[in-house]
């Protein structure tokens, strides 16, 4: 009995240090559907952390590539995000009309996209800590780095 | 006894890890019910300046767009746009498109001549009022040819335009116009009314529009 709990202390304590830990930036979400036929459907759920954290182990030449394609929006979402991060609740686009709903702001410390539409619904939220990782660690893999 | 204190420290344990795996997922819920309670408190703590753009459309789609750009996010941003002719915060002037007209010399004559107006025209179609004012470099059209009746009001700080001039021959200077433009107290810059639309574009300390 004493062992068992013992071991289930250490298993709890490890789980909680490690979920706190990949939980630490919140998550990333992401909800995608499409009303027509052989629209898509995709609901994405991850921990924020998880991702600048996987990146490490995508090989570099698929990073490069992807770095490559991206060299030209770099700059600008590099600068859009630590921009970003000094407007942490702030609304920058609504747009609203009968049947639409399309929605940009921060909320939390986290980049909110919202597309209400009658044939598709979009919802990004996503922290800006997040998208700044993931842009420094594109940049380092990029054709100057 | 011991026997008891050892029973009594184990379910302790299981007890005790059981709230710490379910702990998770309470903060897991209330993360991923955050996004639905979003009605946070907006109001800015800084002295940003946010330039606002309003358009009200009341036909039947109602749209209504509002966009709200903090100017230090623009400024910052600006920079790193190389698209076209948008190159370090500057847009280019195609000559071709101004008929000969040298805008560096029109704005320098506006900036040096006294408070007045510049152009009147008044018709039965249209009103036109350009003048310079409290250093304000004011456009005013009100169209009359339909007897749906449009207005629109352009009311720019000289600084800003003196700013927006001060690059190159060729060139427009947008980050300085920008830089200029924070400086100013609130300030509506464009205002257009007609029968369908009305569009607003207007500086303050506020990041949500009214």
């Amino acid at each position: 009995m004493m062992l068992l709990a013992k071991a289930a202390l250490g298993l709890g304590t490890t789980i909680v240090l490690a979920g706190a830990y990949t939980m630490r930036e919140g998550v990333i979400r992401i909800d995608v559907d499409e009303y027509h036929a052989g629209g898509s459907h995709v609901h994405m759920w991850v921990p924020a952390a998880a991702v600048p954290m996987a990146m490490h182990f995508v090989p570099a030449e698929h990073m490069r590539h992807v770095s490559y394609q991206a060299r030209e929006a770099m700059p600008i979402l590099h600068a859009i995000v630590k921009e970003l991060k000094k407007y942490p609740d702030s609304e920058f686009v609504e747009v609203d009309d009968h049947d639409q709903h399309i929605r940009v702001r921060t909320h939390d410390g986290r980049l909110q996209i919202d597309v209400d539409a009658p044939d598709q619904k979009v919802h990004v939220l996503c922290p800006l800590s997040t998208i700044e990782d993931v842009t420094t660690q594109l940049e380092e893999h990029g054709p100057t780095a | 006894m011991l026997n008891r204190y050892k029973v009594l420290f184990a379910r302790t344990a299981l007890i005790a890890t059981a709230v710490l795996l379910l702990s998770p997922l309470g903060t897991l819920a209330q993360a991923t019910a955050a996004p639905a309670s979003s009605s946070q408190s907006t109001a800015s703590a800084s002295k940003d300046r946010w330039l606002h753009v309003r358009v009200i459309s009341s036909d039947a789609k109602g749209e209504t767009v509002r966009v709200n750009v903090p100017l230090e996010l623009a400024e910052k941003l600006l920079p790193a746009i190389h698209q076209d002719r948008i190159h370090d915060g500057k847009v280019k002037i195609d000559n071709a498109h101004m008929n000969d007209v040298d805008l560096h010399a029109l704005v320098d004559a506006i900036r040096t001549t006294k408070d007045g107006e510049f152009v009147t025209v008044q018709s039965n179609d249209c009103d036109v009022r350009v003048a310079k004012q409290s250093n304000h470099l004011i456009v005013h059209v009100l169209d009359k040819e339909n007897s749906k009746k449009s207005e629109v009001e352009v009311k720019v700080p000289m600084k800003v335009i003196d700013a927006l001039f001060s690059a190159g021959k060729d060139e427009l200077d947008i980050v300085a116009a920008l830089h200029a433009l924070s400086a100013q107290g609130d300030t509506e810059l464009v205002s257009v009314k007609d029968h369908e639309n009305t569009v607003r574009v207007w500086l303050d300390s506020k990041n949500v529009t009214d």
